[in-house]
């Protein structure tokens, strides 16, 4: 080994190699005896654009149909947040609303463009639901000057212009046009650069929602909006339910399209897109599941364990484990409510289960964990929640 | 409830896992607590639509097989994970261009291979390039002595490590020169510096050519489930040897009693005690933010103020919608730089218009992580300094992003001719906000300290225990001793356990 010729190399870098150790000390023995610098606009970023909570209340409710609410929503600085973080378009927050001893969590999308966040506002649009305990509560119960706890907006329902063809068909059902009215107004707010057509499905004239603001809006070259009413004839609206014909004024040569509403809007529009032979990539909606057949219409036992501690409740086979959960007072974390953000990942320590969810990891299947807001027991159930 | 533990581990990344197995298979009652909802850090996955990508490794060094072990197989061995896992083995070392001129080298792992291969490409490096993986090998045995053995004085190693004593303290450039390596052959040995974070000139030659030894002889591994299949492992083997693991945790505070440590806050205001901290972070915060500043000596401080922060991270997740075969992806990893020279690359690379970058297609080695027909490719740029940070407003955040992405894309796209932007089903973009959130790490670096002058391994490694300023606080991870990337946080994080286990032995002793 030593015949290796290091040319130049001697003595001198021996001994530099010898007191590299007191060479080190030295700088560090020299260098001022400041505060470190833990303040980095990186970090303060991060911080605004992912705060863990937002405190906001309600500054204004608007009436949009005989049955949707929208709530405009400003921070409660009292409760510390000065400053609503800003968003995507098509993105949500999860509400958080106590109901009694139980914390509700839903997600709602935000009806409104990301520009109106960096003026400290937010809007959500809710559809009162017979069955709904949340978007009861929102209507029966919250009032200008209620306040609540929001999340930092997430989902990706969202338009990536690396990603996305420049032509886009949304495809609205009902309450499914909220974050297409979020993408509308950031293409007009100049935050988005793309020519939206908005195909906007509804049962009659009465339900359609934004639509001052969506005719307002289509005056911008790149908006077009149509209504389709599948309850109603009229001289001014399509009929029916969205089909081809619909589609094709408006398909380019290269076209995304964007879906939102009830699983039927989307089983519907699966079949009329098979038609056009389309790659995966250019059909996105904001739900991931595939039809499931719950069979199992009895109660089971289920035992919740948290870090501190357990709790023995009962689910029924058509309702998700995650809203057994929330029903008992037991607090989970979640956030969108269809097994997509990974959120309330949680460990079945024994029982089955049957869930719509693709969006698990590979060894977290092999490991059984799950996601309880979108997987229902099929027998008695042991789950380890994250918290 | 009884809320106190012989050690409680912060952060359950590569580092703060991997001691918290090996102090509970020593019996020790351990609490590891994590941020995250998830266990790893940075080494976990993500799904977006129908693909689960990697979050951040590219590949691992330092495994080999079980026919030529190295030291983190042999590591995997002692905790008893190594079955439990299943990797894959690399073939292809890298393919790497340089754009500007329009050159670019595809070298194998195996030193003879490596040699011959270059020696294709630069006729006559043979001589030079021996030599340097000779060196390279007296290097590796000397740095493990001196892990051990810290005195520079010791006859053994003027003896048996006579030439590593001479370029110990020299530069990976000082040491070329002395190798005569022609420099068409430097610069493409080169290639993994940015992995290091840090360019020849001023990269220590013993990191560098201990890595590219481990890379070259021992070849590259990835999981076949990603990342994230040997974080989920380590955790649940620390919960089945005892050991408590408490998720979407973050320690606000460490906590004194007497002077001494006595255990930890969390942001909700929980407490929890031990004498005994292993800390999977940044020093920079710690000793910055959650010591209390009457128990930060002054030397921490001093330190932490002298070093720099190293690169940031940026990365491009994307689903691809054909094969790789369809697209003409062929290689496992591209290394798309400008220059081949990394002191000039370094300078391109401190630079918001960086869009030189490293891009990885899963598939070409593990063809079954996403569907049939579709690929899995990230494509991982750094920057040096704070240039995003300068940049970057809560306004133009999603925007800037986007910009550098086109911007990194395009380039590989001209680079390497293949069309890739027309594929793309699905991406998701990190930036060094998303980092700095995540990992909590000060200005979203992903490789701890810049490894330079006199914070490269070796100074670090000599003064290793007199610049653990504060007792019974152990920090471990890609801001220790041995910087960053996997193997490396693996064996920090078991050589922190190591130590705590001998500060809790001192203790008995007392």
């Amino acid at each position: 080994m030593n015949d290796l010729k290091l040319e130049g190399l001697g003595k001198k870098e021996i001994v530099k190699f010898k007191n590299l150790k007191k060479e080190r000390e030295k700088v560090i023995a020299t260098t001022p005896l400041n505060d470190i610098k833990v303040e980095y606009n990186v970090n303060e970023i991060a911080r605004f654009l992912h705060p863990k909570l937002q405190y906001v209340k309600v500054i204004d409710i608007i009436n949009e149909s005989k049955d949707v609410k929208t709530f405009l929503l400003a921070p409660n600085a009292e409760k510390g947040t000065k400053k609503l973080a800003y968003f995507k378009a098509g993105q949500y927050i999860s509400v958080r609303i106590r109901i009694g001893k139980c914390l509700y969590k839903r997600p709602y999308t935000l009806s409104c463009s990301p520009k109106l966040a960096l003026e400290n506002r937010y809007t959500i649009t809710i559809k009162r639901k017979e069955e709904g305990v949340v978007s009861n509560y929102f209507f029966d119960n919250i009032s200008i000057g209620s306040s609540f706890v929001v999340s930092a907006p997430s989902g990706n329902f969202c338009y990536e212009r690396i990603r996305d063809a420049k032509n886009v068909i949304a495809i609205a059902g009902g309450s499914g046009i909220t974050p297409f009215i979020s993408m509308a107004e950031a293409i007009n707010d100049q935050l988005l650069n793309f020519n939206l057509t908005i195909l906007y499905g509804a049962k009659t004239k009465k339900d359609l929602i934004f639509k001052e603001r969506l005719d307002k809006l289509s005056s911008n070259e790149k908006i077009k909006i149509k209504y389709i009413l599948s309850e109603e004839e009229s001289d001014l609206y399509d009929t029916g339910f969205i089909e081809k014909e619909n589609i094709d004024p408006y398909l380019k040569e290269e076209t995304s399209f964007f879906i939102c509403g009830p699983i039927e809007l989307y089983q519907h529009m699966n079949e009329v897109l098979k038609e056009y032979n389309l790659a995966k990539k250019y059909i996105r909606t904001d739900l991931f599941f595939s039809e499931i057949d719950l069979k199992r219409k009895e109660d089971f036992n289920v035992k919740v364990i948290t870090k501190d501690k357990e709790f023995n409740i009962t689910c029924n086979g058509q309702e998700t484990l995650l809203s057994a959960i929330e029903k008992n007072g037991i607090l989970a974390p979640s956030s969108c409510h269809v097994g997509v953000c990974g959120l309330c990942r949680s460990k079945i320590l024994s029982g089955k289960i049957k869930t719509f969810d693709s969006d698990m990891r590979a060894s977290d299947k092999d490991l059984n964990y799950i996601h309880p807001c979108s997987s229902f027991p099929e027998s008695d159930v042991v789950i380890k929640l994250p918290n | 409830m009884d809320n106190s533990y012989d050690v409680i581990v912060i952060g359950a990344g590569n580092a703060g896992l991997i001691s918290a197995l090996k102090l509970v298979k020593e019996n020790k009652k351990v609490l590891v607590l994590e941020s995250n909802n998830v266990p790893g850090g940075f080494a976990t996955s993500f799904i977006r639509g129908r693909f689960e990508f990697e979050a951040s490794l590219h590949e691992m060094s330092g495994f080999g097989s079980s026919e030529k072990t190295g030291p983190i197989y042999k590591l995997f061995e002692k905790l008893e994970i190594v079955d439990k896992i299943k990797f894959i083995n690399l073939t292809e070392a890298f393919h790497v261009y340089g754009k500007d001129k329009k050159e670019d080298y595809v070298m194998p792992f195996g030193i003879q291979a490596f040699i011959d291969k270059m020696n294709e490409y630069v006729p006559g490096s043979d001589k030079a390039m021996k030599k340097f993986f000779i060196l390279a090998e007296e290097v590796q045995k000397a740095l493990i002595f001196l892990e051990n053995d810290r005195n520079v004085n010791s006859k053994i190693l003027s003896e048996q490590f006579p030439n590593f004593m001479k370029v110990a303290a020299l530069s990976t450039d000082k040491v070329f020169k002395a190798l005569k390596m022609p420099k068409k052959a430097a610069e493409i040995l080169s290639t993994y510096w940015v992995y290091l974070g840090s360019p020849t000139s001023t990269l220590s030659f013993v990191h560098f050519a201990s890595m590219i030894l481990s890379y070259i002889y021992l070849g590259a591994v990835i999981p076949e489930k990603r990342s994230h299949e040997t974080s989920i492992i380590l955790a649940e083997e620390i919960t089945k040897n005892g050991g408590v693991i408490k998720y979407l945790s973050t320690v606000q505070e460490i906590l004194f009693e007497e002077g001494k440590v006595s255990g930890v806050r969390l942001s909700d205001g929980k407490d929890f005690k031990s004498k005994h901290i292993l800390f999977n972070g940044s020093p920079t915060f710690l000793y910055g933010k959650m010591i209390p500043k009457e128990f930060v000596p002054k030397e921490a401080l001093k330190l932490t103020n002298s070093r720099i922060l190293g690169a940031r991270g940026f990365s491009i997740y994307l689903g691809l919608n054909q094969s790789p075969e369809d697209i003409g992806l062929n290689d496992y990893s591209y290394f798309i730089y400008h220059s081949l020279d990394s002191n000039t690359e370094f300078e391109n690379m401190s630079s918001i218009k960086n869009n030189s970058s490293v891009a990885i297609v899963l598939n070409n080695k593990n063809p079954h992580c996403s569907p049939a027909g579709t690929t899995l490719m990230t494509i991982t740029s750094v920057f040096f300094g704070d240039v995003f940070n300068n940049k970057v407003t809560e306004e133009n955040y999603f925007e800037l992003k986007n910009q550098i992405a086109e911007n990194i894309l395009n380039n590989f796209e001209e680079t390497t001719g293949i069309n890739i932007k027309s594929y793309i089903e699905e991406i998701e973009i990190a930036s060094p906000v998303t980092y700095a959130r995540y990992a909590g790490h000060p200005d979203g670096v992903i490789y701890g300290y810049k490894l330079t002058g006199l914070d490269n391994l070796l100074p670090r490694t000599l003064n290793m225990e007199n610049e653990n300023y504060v007792p019974n606080v152990r920090i471990c991870g890609g801001f220790d001793v041995k910087g960053d990337g996997f193997s490396s946080t693996y064996l920090s994080g078991y050589q922190a356990a190591k130590l705590t286990l001998l500060d809790m032995k001192g203790e008995e002793e007392e």
